[in-house]
């Protein structure tokens, strides 16, 4: 049984002629960690909006297809109930922010408050998204005192306190510094573990090569390939797409070493360093 | 000559809390990268330079003369910079009359500024959206903007912020070029970066900042070397060093085709 | 400073009455200057609220407010003292300007309202959190929409502000004269203000879809993370500012 499945889903935003996404259909299992990669412009951040119901909902537009996320069909669900399956977080952790409370521990209530949770299941629920993202020792810190990094990390905990099973997140670690980029994939990681399963859409090829167990690459609104890090990172019209292979595979390409346990070219520096090696 | 001198450089925003503690450092000829966690001080180093704020203590010497003496807007004839979010500059409704704003107001006449502002615009391969609505435009094409606006001021210095934030393969590509091309113009290049493989790559000199003090400073192969040093500023080496590094190999290497070779090299012999 | 409250965080009796009772007392004694518009009784009020101040602790933090107002209290009496249609009685002439008793009477019964009113919502807001008191109100039945805009409205007042200092240094950096004679100010005022107009249509924007994912629009009934606090005397409290208001009344109708 897939989490989600996408079926050729068209969109178009309103006042524009051309479409933003394209006939993609694809179906995700749960637990599985998708990485979503593209040139900008391609449509990743409006396959985000889809997938969490902020397209068609939110934004209007044209829409044909059809996405079920956790057996619910987005468009015959508003984005409030949506939101208790499929959780997003995106770029600006900022923005994020509700702007309307003191602390990070109220910033995580909000969602629970507006989704009626029972006030000890919601203390218990928080604690425990405080712990998953390592920010038990701010959550008394207003949410403006902090760095881009602890921030967006409260982004995260606000989403999973509300225990959806999918987590979308769009380019968020962009804003980052490498610490804070390295925070987030961490705990997205983590995530994966609690069977949450995650779309990422990023820039950061090496890491989503690393962390990631299938890559989506979009261009002009179309799914040109969904694929394990390795096939895709192995196909040698990347560029055309916008998109430059993983340093690891870069290297193999050059050398043609391939990973002997997949027969493809390897996508980490691990697996590189480790090819490489037993041919020294 | 594009040098500028800065002398045990001290800043604070509010007295009590250091920003900067003592910097010394001379900038030159080399295309140089300053890297650092959020908070180390970077941008505001930048804008020391730049004359946007003043030292606390300590001095910027610019050609020799302190930057203490000028405003900000006086000195946008010499440093150019390069904001972080294009959506902090951009206020003209087309393309051509915000990148002629800033060549403009430092004097150059109307047919001069706008030479200018399509050869910035070239360089960006935006010159065929002179007339569209900024806002019209992706956000990192506006980046692009905001970048072809400082260039058609024509500086001997050009700084920026973190150019690579949120830029694709492509728009990373176009950066290099650019930054290259400002180097053979023989301009100075001072750039803030995240991106530790793009450091390596385009940069020859690279310092690491670390809570308001200079923790590394020379050729990017040396600076890139020191795992300890990096580590200590929580950064990460790029990652063709990382891949040496796993390997043992002596020696450093920072670009793709220079790892190639050696190992090229090493598994023929 | 990343956010603005005008909440004084101290201990006193006025800290410790509920928010809806200090609002109640916010209506009840604006109303009573209007229902009986006598001088002595109005000056009374006025008084009373000053005393509630000086018990809160916060008396000093109503002064910048009230030294603002001053230019109004000026325009009122001069204006009233002068032009009051009912002007008969000379009090006493400087020059060519003559002072009424009536106008004068008028600009003073204006005046205590206006200072009331300022110190009466200066009880309110410089002796309770803010977050608590819109709570409440939200159980009440407010709307949560209208809640999340009073409370969002004075945190991004210094985040707007943090937004301005960067476009000034943007547009510094392209050579624009910020700061010299009333021209450069002119000049200046396009680049500073469309890029902050739209930066925060931006982060709006952006912020409308946080709160949407986050379930703000749902139709399901709210809960509350805070407690509400149990406070005393708020029975009697209430009852007896209800009493006030319903005398006046009564007095009004009588007399």
């Amino acid at each position: 049984m897939s989490i989600i499945q996408v079926e050729g889903l068209k969109y178009k935003y309103p006042d524009t002629d051309q479409l933003a996404l394209d006939d993609i259909s694809f179906e995700v299992k749960q637990g599985e960690f998708i990485g979503l990669i593209g040139r900008n412009t391609a449509g990743k951040s409006t396959l985000c909006f889809a997938l969490s119901g902020l397209v068609p909902h939110f934004f209007n537009g044209g829409y044909g297809g059809k996405v079920f996320v956790n057996g619910l069909e987005v468009r015959q669900h508003e984005v409030g109930d949506i939101a208790a399956h499929v959780g997003l977080v995106f770029e600006n952790p900022f923005s994020q922010m509700t702007a309307s409370k003191y602390t990070v521990f109220e910033e995580i209530a909000f969602g629970l408050e507006n989704m009626g949770v029972e006030r000890n299941e919601m203390i218990t629920r928080m604690d425990e998204s405080l712990d998953l993202l390592d920010i038990t020792s701010i959550k008394d810190k207003h949410p403006f005192d902090l760095s881009g990094g602890q921030m967006q990390r409260v982004a995260i905990a606000s989403v999973i306190a509300m225990k959806p099973k999918i987590l979308i997140l769009d380019e968020p670690t962009s804003q980052l510094d490498p610490q804070g980029s390295e925070e987030v994939f961490k705990v997205v990681e983590n995530l994966t573990k609690e069977g949450i399963t995650i779309i990422m859409a990023e820039h950061k090829i090496d890491k989503l090569a690393e962390y990631a167990d299938k890559v989506a690459l979009i261009d002009h609104g179309k799914l040109i390939d969904f694929d394990t890090p390795a096939k895709v990172f192995s196909r040698d019209d990347l560029p055309d797409y916008g998109i430059t292979a993983p340093t690891a595979t870069r290297i193999g390409k050059a050398l043609g070493i391939k990973d002997s346990k997949t027969d493809l070219f390897p996508v980490t520096i691990k697996a590189i360093s480790r090819e490489i090696g037993d041919k020294l | 000559m594009n040098t500028i001198q800065v002398n045990n450089l001290h800043f604070s925003y509010t007295p009590g809390s250091s920003v900067l503690n003592g910097i010394d450092l001379e900038l030159d000829q080399q295309t140089t990268a300053i890297v650092g966690q959020n908070g180390a001080g970077k941008s505001t180093f930048v804008k020391l330079l730049k004359g946007l704020l003043y030292p606390t203590k300590g001095e910027i010497l610019f050609k020799g003369k302190n930057t203490r003496d000028y405003t900000a807007a006086s000195l946008a004839k010499d440093i150019g910079l390069v904001f972080q979010n294009p959506n902090d500059q951009i206020f003209k409704n087309n393309v051509i009359s915000e990148v002629m704003f800033g060549p403009l107001n430092i004097g150059q006449d109307d047919q001069e500024a706008r030479h200018n502002a399509i050869s910035a615009l070239k360089k960006v391969q935006l010159d065929d959206k002179l007339d569209t609505n900024p806002y019209d435009l992706s956000l990192s094409e506006r980046k692009m903007i905001s970048i072809a606006s400082i260039l058609a001021m024509n500086t001997n210095i050009v700084i920026f912020d973190e150019p690579t934030m949120g830029q694709d393969f492509a728009g990373k590509e176009k950066l290099k070029e650019i930054i290259w091309d400002l180097r053979d113009q023989g301009k100075l290049i001072i750039c803030i970066l995240h991106d530790m493989d793009f450091a390596a790559e385009v940069f020859e000199r690279t310092i690491v900042f670390n809570q308001g003090n200079v923790l590394a400073d020379g050729p990017s192969r040396e600076v890139f070397k020191q795992k300890n040093i990096l580590q200590q500023a929580h950064l990460e080496q790029p990652s063709i060093t990382q891949i040496a590094n796993e390997l043992g190999l002596d020696g450093n290497y920072l670009t793709d085709e220079e790892l190639i070779q050696a190992l090229k090299e090493k598994m023929t012999s | 400073m990343s956010t603005m409250t005008l909440y004084v965080d101290k201990k006193s009796f006025i800290h410790h009455v509920a928010p809806l009772t200090k609002l109640l007392y916010v209506m009840v004694s604006i109303a009573i200057t209007y229902i009986i518009p006598k001088l002595e009784f109005v000056l009374f009020v006025t008084l009373t609220s000053l005393l509630i101040l000086a018990i809160g602790k916060v008396f000093r933090k109503i002064l910048p407010i009230l030294a603002l107002s001053i230019l109004l209290i000026i325009s009122i009496i001069i204006v009233q003292g002068f032009f009051h249609p009912e002007n008969q009685t000379v009090l006493y002439s400087i020059g060519f300007i003559t002072f009424y008793k009536e106008g004068l009477t008028f600009a003073a019964l204006l005046t205590l309202r206006v200072l009331n009113m300022i110190m009466s919502f200066g009880i309110l807001i410089l002796t309770t959190k803010h977050d608590e008191l819109v709570e409440d109100l939200i159980k009440k039945g407010m709307s949560p929409k209208i809640g999340y805009v009073l409370l969002s409205v004075l945190q991004l007042i210094p985040q707007m502000r943090a937004t301005m200092g960067k476009i000034t240094d943007a547009q510094r950096s392209r050579g624009m004269e910020t700061e010299g004679n009333l021209l450069v100010r002119v000049k200046a005022f396009f680049p500073l203000i469309v890029p902050v107009v739209l930066n925060s249509l931006h982060n709006t924007r952006e912020r409308a879809i946080a709160l949407e994912v986050r379930g703000f629009n749902t139709k399901m009934k709210k809960t509350f993370l805070n407690l509400s606090k149990e406070y005393q005397y708020t029975k009697t409290i209430q009852s007896i500012l209800w009493a006030i208001l319903i005398v006046t009344i009564a007095w009004r109708i009588l007399s």
